[in-house]
């Protein structure tokens, strides 16, 4: 009989440079060189590179500590631990846009669905052209391949893709559209489909289970329930931060020579407003794109069992100069549940049908931008849909829909609130001609981007390319902020290669930060 | 720190009131504990959400009086149903808003039960067990590999390394 592995990094004892709020018994003053606030695909990279390098780092996240034991089949419990706000974030417009973070070690890398794509060559070449990001691209690549090893990026096994991303497939084929398999952060995910709510098999290499567990190795130390209220400084320099322990009231104070901001597009901004840092640029917490997202649900006359096989096992690219991305993304129940306007019986009848489901979504590459506004220190994203966003998501309704019917659907429902039900592809072509306004859509996002964004010229960016926030000292910032422009594809490789190029910069000027 | 949500006496019975309205004829024996779950969904979520949602009940069960003489909690049948259904179509974007969150919190909680997922053939749990033993069972040395090289020393710039006496 074969002997299972015992995985080494991400289960067992919490390690003992893991502090949760139980730890604490009253106010604590720590040094450190570096202070990073958030755990994420930013703060994680940049804590395992510094803390290498030998640098004493502190990691301060929000969210609580779970190891990948914890990570179960409680969908409800799953989303109330790991998501902010239990996953019920809005960004304020028409129509409102739902947005998902992470909120635990490990940050959205925990909840995502394991996408890890380059950024596009056309998106870099904008950077440089347009945003004073010279030679962006060639300076990204050693940081992409070295992200690549280490999160494990590799395409999926054949025999644990499911029957709904099989189907997305045949349709995209038969549709002479093109398909490619998706490349993940994971070895060897055998598809219990549960991404989005921590990946209970461990083969998600997410920052959890990778970059955490090596910068605890290299001796950072990782503080969970800790919300950071403020960055303290003197004059334009950072000096540490302040922040309290969740559940207990405690306040922790850092002294550190460089704090980075890693908690997000939506999070950042707001931390920098509340702690008095503006940038002449007058761009911090503006700019903020968001990747909208829109689903349907196509019902097939097979048994599909779509919890059973990986998540997003490939992607429709086809649409992707225009702006749009195609995947099967299967839901649990409850969450689909949630997403329909039947009830009662009519409800009943539906999810009966569960098990013959396919539910498909698409990315679209915005060309709007939001803001985030700190309000009583507290962030709101508002964000406007444009006009020509919201035609694309409505032909990409059209264009999955005709993908679905070409692989068998017999019935597919909508994203727009009160509309029929189809049934045909000529009901899909349909709908391009009717005005469906938006304010009954339902739009979703966990892509947030560009808040801080990052460029040469301090009359256009918030932080210089390496992530310093311009007229500031010893600040950066080191997550999906930095973004100039959405980039169209899955955030997570982007963020962690940049997170990476701002560890060299560090690195590199050592004595100067040190001193 | 603000105080957790927890329903008020209003909310719960309001809310009670509604399973059979919003819920598959299946479910309504499960009433409470979908009512209690949807008070774990909202102490999770914004507090602002979960105050208007509250403030929202109370409009709910009150605005029933002119028509009905009765609180909408006390509504049953037809009459429950034709309520709910004037709030969802309801005059303000206030009144429609509040009938499609019940909705949407109601039919979330609805499909957490255990005997709900079921009935819909969704059992997660055996399969992320077998799954999770097959990877360890059959790809043990990939994995194991894996582990090693997160921890092997790969130090992002050759010769540097800060040599520092930590306390």
């Amino acid at each position: 009989m074969a002997v299972a592995a015992k995985p080494a990094v991400h289960e067992g004892a919490r390690p003992r440079n893991v502090f949760t709020r139980h730890d604490h018994h009253g106010d604590a003053v720590l040094d450190a060189d570096v202070v990073i606030v958030g755990s994420g695909a930013g703060g994680a990279t940049m804590a395992a590179e510094l803390a290498e390098a030998g640098f004493d780092v502190i990691v301060l996240e929000e969210g609580s500590y779970y190891q990948t034991r914890d990570f179960t089949a409680d969908t409800s419990a799953m989303s109330r631990q790991l998501y902010r706000d239990g996953g019920a974030t809005a960004a304020l417009g028409n129509p409102p846009i739902l947005y998902q973070e992470g909120r635990t070690v490990g940050g959205s890398t925990v909840i995502n669905g394991g996408m890890s794509w380059r950024t596009p060559d056309k998106v870099l070449a904008r950077w440089d052209r347009e945003l004073g990001l010279a030679g962006i691209a060639r300076d990204l690549e050693p940081y992409f391949e070295r992200v690549e090893r280490r999160i494990h990026v590799a395409p999926m096994d054949p025999e644990a893709i499911g029957t709904d991303n099989l189907l997305l497939k045949k349709g995209a084929d038969a549709m002479g559209w093109k398909v490619i398999g998706n490349l993940r952060n994971q070895v060897h995910c055998v598809g219990s489909n549960r991404c989005a709510f921590g990946c209970p098999t461990g083969a998600k290499q997410s920052a959890l289970v990778s970059y955490v567990p090596r910068a605890l190795h290299y001796g950072a130390r990782i503080y969970a329930d800790v919300r950071v209220d403020q960055i303290t400084r003197h004059g334009k320099r950072a000096t540490g931060v302040i922040g309290t322990v969740q559940g207990t009231g405690h306040r922790i104070t850092v002294r550190a020579k460089l704090v980075v901001a890693a908690c997000g597009a939506i999070h950042t901004p707001a931390l920098l407003v509340r702690s008095g840092f503006r940038s002449p640029s007058g761009q911090l917490g503006h700019n903020l794109s968001m990747h909208p997202n829109v689903k349907v649900v196509a019902i097939f006359d097979q048994a599909i069992t779509g919890w059973k096989g990986t998540h997003q096992a490939f992607q429709v690219r086809e649409f992707q100069d225009e702006g749009l991305l195609f995947a099967a993304v299967n839901l649990p129940p409850a969450i689909l549940a949630m997403s329909f306007s039947q009830r009662g019986a009519a409800l009943g009848e539906l999810m009966a049908d569960y098990d013959r489901m396919v539910t498909a979504g698409m990315l679209c590459e915005d060309t709007a931008t939001g803001r985030v506004r700190t309000i009583d220190g507290k962030p709101q994203a508002f964000y406007q849909l444009a006009d020509a966003d919201a035609a694309n998501l409505k032909r990409g309704v059209v264009l999955l829909s005709e993908l679905l019917f070409a692989a068998g659907a017999r019935r597919i429902l909508l994203p727009f609130h009160g509309a029929d039900d189809l049934y045909s592809p000529d009901d899909a072509r349909r709908l391009l001609a009717r005005d469906i306004p938006t304010r009954g859509w339902e739009v979703v996002t966990v892509h947030m981007m560009g808040t801080a964004r990052m460029g040469a010229d301090r009359a256009a960016a918030v932080t210089d390319p390496f992530g310093m926030v311009h007229d500031a000292d010893r600040l950066m910032v080191a997550d999906a902020s930095l973004f100039p422009t959405p980039i169209g594809v899955n955030p997570m490789e982007t963020i962690m290669a940049l997170s990476t190029r701002c560890a060299g910069h560090v690195i590199d000027n050592a004595g100067r930060f040190l001193s | 720190m603000a105080a957790a949500y927890q329903h008020s006496n209003t909310a719960r019975a309001v809310l009670r009131s509604l399973v059979p309205v919003i819920c598959p004829p299946e479910a309504i024996p499960l009433g409470d504990a979908i009512v209690a779950h949807m008070a774990l969904t909202l102490a999770a979520g914004p507090s602002a959400l979960s105050r208007g949602f509250a403030v929202g009940l109370v409009a709910y069960d009150l605005g029933a009086l002119p028509r009905h003489l009765r609180r909408a909690r006390a509504l049953t049948g037809e009459r429950a149903e034709r309520y709910y259904e004037g709030w969802l179509h309801g005059p303000t974007v206030l009144h429609r808003q509040l009938a499609r969150g019940i909705n949407q919190l109601m039919s979330l909680s609805c499909y957490e039960q255990p005997e709900m997922m079921e009935r819909v053939g969704y059992v997660p749990a055996p399969w992320i067990a077998e799954v999770t033993q097959r990877r360890l069972t059959v790809f043990r040395d990939d994995v194991r590999r894996q582990d090693a090289q997160i921890l092997a020393p790969d130090p992002l710039r050759p010769g540097v390394r800060i040599k520092r006496e930590r306390a």
